[in-house]
């Protein structure tokens, strides 16, 4: 049987003015149900364009999937014409978006808009949608669900509306659930109840995530597998664990470098990656992240690193990676550091 | 926040009795049970249940802006005056157009009595000739900016929904309308078409589309931008579904701020065109016709100018007022 969604060497390039942005260039990976993949990364990794493309919501021009190809249920998506990609979009995969401040259109009823994917895809009547929204808001624990379906979103405080908008992405039963960033633009108690209820429905139902991040504490609770991207191109893939205790490459080193961890003692600083992340239009030549890696040598800046599996399904992109004394060596002197 | 918030008595907050060790509102609390049991009432759910509809609450704002809602009562005042002045006005208060028997002894009377704004040169009663001169400029404003409504709503929402050459197309063309001055644009319209009534509206109406679409399209474009058409799409809704369920009851608000307040300035440009000779022709009223009247007797009969002044003043303050209330209420971003 063919995977719920498979993404073969994905590339969407933007041909702006300027040049061609090649914000996503050769992702790969494959979900099932009731997985959890974790896409982390710095802004403008591509990890967004990743999830716009499989909803096929690039705006075009000027973005375009130049190639690869997207199978869900073993069918492929790019292949299919726009009506058909519609119905599966809201219906199939669905999205919950990064701000939910935004995402709620300011002049419908909450449970109107809930409603709206049911009305679209299952042909409901308004009255059938609502009451089916006001199950939904009950779902997602929402108190008095019933009044307050009948609420604007500005009587919505931004907790309440991402659980809303989860329940507006999970009206139909989708098989896959895109989430964006879903909790960065909340505060961290409130995060941390979001995520909570992600995994609690996602036990419920069986749908698959993809969670796009650039929390890794998000990643730890959440994902099964995880891919680190940088600069439009994955850098390193494997599960949770795996990249979590056994990273292979600097750049996620660096991330894991950045972040605060309660188990280190608290005088020890934090390390930030140094520099930007590229410029997607002119991406530096050889190893995109070169440039920014302390561990850089001769060879990065002439060859392309391939994403390689390293150990079972633990892959890297750098070109140092299978050598276990690199990883041992300066790897540990880089976490001591810490 | 309003002052009583600042200044609250702490004893007489509900919200403010000090709680028993089991976490419900103490019972010793001095200020007895019939308050106790009222905080016991309270949930969350109480407080912010009140949901009003998007235009209810513009509504409940506009209701609290008391220069908007004199505006709106002078315009409901004169819209009542303009539509029922047949039924009474020659009858009470004498005829607009109809010269009076002896016009030597009526002409330029000042206001008196039996002659609340004074007569003309015609001996006419002002009063009468300003009411149905509201028949002309309202009519004229709202005919004017519905045709304007019309152009500009269909070539700002084709220049912000298509685009690239068409967008270039629309507001390039807009551009060239707004380059010429407006009077003598539209005198140079009204030349060609010849004055009336209709043509008046037509030529302000056609002169007046610019703006509206670029209001209009550029409430689009910023609308369009915003996550939940992102959202709306993600859900799997048509093109048509998004244009017309999820931008466009968004970008309405500033259309009708900008409508109301052109009917002022087509309300205005109309007096101006009449004033000008451009407009109604004699002997029907209007305001700005009788502005140009008054000229000749601007310190013998200073009531011939006063009394339409302030009727082309007021109407037109009115609606920009109103326009501007309007703006306030329906400001989306501004609830808290």
């Amino acid at each position: 049987m063919s995977k719920l969604l498979e993404v073969t060497d994905l590339r969407t390039h933007f041909f702006t003015r300027d040049g061609v942005v090649k914000a996503v260039d050769g992702v790969s990976f494959s979900l099932d149900y009731g997985q959890t993949l974790a896409i982390v990364g710095e802004s403008g990794s591509g990890k967004s364009v990743t999830a716009m493309s499989i909803m096929g919501l690039i705006p075009d021009p000027p973005g375009k999937i130049v190639e690869g190809d997207i199978l869900f249920k073993g069918d492929s998506m790019l292949a299919m014409e726009p009506a058909e990609v519609r119905k599966l979009r809201g219906d199939r995969i669905a999205m919950i978006f990064q701000d939910p401040m935004t995402s709620l259109n300011p002049v419908y009823r909450v449970g109107h808009q809930i409603g709206e994917s049911l009305r679209i895809h299952r042909g409901m009547t308004k009255r059938e949608a609502f009451d089916r929204a006001v199950e939904l808001l009950d779902l997602v624990g929402i108190p008095n669900p019933r009044e307050r379906a009948k609420d604007y979103p500005h009587q919505f405080s931004g907790g309440m509306r991402q659980r809303a908008m989860i329940a507006m992405a999970l009206s139909c039963d989708p098989d896959i659930l895109i989430a964006d960033e879903p909790t960065t633009a909340l505060d961290v108690t409130i995060q941390a109840q979001i995520l909570e209820l992600m995994i609690e429905l996602q036990d419920r139902t069986g749908t698959a995530i993809i969670m796009i991040t650039h929390d890794l504490g998000v990643v730890a609770d959440m994902a099964d597998d995880v891919m680190v991207m940088y600069a439009g191109k994955p850098v390193e893939f494997g599960t949770a664990d795996e990249v979590f205790y056994k990273p292979l490459h600097p750049y996620t080193w660096g991330l894991l470098d950045s972040l605060p961890r309660h188990d280190v003692s608290e005088k020890g600083t934090l390390e930030p990656i140094q520099g930007q992340p590229p410029s997607l239009i002119r991406v530096p030549r050889g190893c995109s992240f070169h440039p920014r890696c302390p561990y850089a040598r001769v060879k990065c800046v002439k060859e392309v690193p391939e994403l390689v599996p390293v150990e079972g399904g633990h892959a890297s992109g750098c070109h140092f990676s299978v050598d276990p004394s690199f990883r041992k060596g300066e790897a540990a002197v880089c976490r001591e550091v810490v | 926040m309003t002052p009583e918030h600042l200044n609250w008595d702490h004893d007489k907050d509900p919200d403010m009795i000090p709680l028993d060790a089991g976490g419900h509102p103490s019972r010793q609390s001095e200020s007895g049970d019939h308050i106790t049991a009222s905080a016991g009432h309270i949930d969350v759910g109480e407080i912010s249940t009140s949901s009003r509809t998007l235009w209810g609450d513009a509504w409940y704002r506009l209701r609290r802006n008391k220069l908007a809602l004199v505006a709106l009562v002078w315009i409901v005042f004169m819209i009542l005056l303009a539509v029922t002045a047949d039924l009474w006005v020659p009858q009470t208060l004498g005829d607009p157009i109809v010269l009076p028997q002896d016009t030597a002894a009526a002409k330029l009377l000042p206001p008196s009595a039996d002659h609340p704004f004074g007569t003309d040169k015609l001996g006419r009663e002002i009063v009468s000739r300003i009411i149905y001169g509201a028949r002309v400029s309202l009519s004229v404003g709202v005919l004017a900016v519905s045709i304007s409504l019309v152009i500009g709503l269909i070539f700002g929402g084709l220049a912000a929904y298509y685009g690239g050459l068409w967008d270039t197309l629309i507001m390039r063309t807009a551009d060239v309308f707004f380059a010429f001055p407006y009077v003598l644009f539209a005198i140079t319209l009204i030349a060609v078409l010849g004055p009336s009534y209709r043509n008046v509206f037509i030529a302000i109406g056609i002169l007046g589309w610019p703006s509206i679409a670029r209001v209009f399209r550029s409430s689009i474009l910023s609308v369009k931008e915003n996550e939940y058409v992102d959202a709306a799409r993600a859900v799997g809704a048509s093109d048509l579904r998004i244009m017309f369920r999820h931008i466009l009851p968004n970008s309405i608000a500033p259309i009708v701020v900008y409508t109301t307040m052109s009917i002022g300035s087509a309300i205005l440009s109309e007096a101006a065109l009449s004033f000008l000779g451009m407009g109604v022709q004699p002997p029907t009223p209007s305001w700005g016709g009788m502005l140009s009247d008054a000229r000749a007797f601007l310190f013998s009969a200073p009531h011939m100018m006063l009394f339409p002044g302030i009727a082309i003043l007021t109407t037109v303050l009115a609606f920009v007022l109103m326009g501007d209330g309007l703006r306030d209420a329906l400001d989306v971003k501004m609830k808290d």
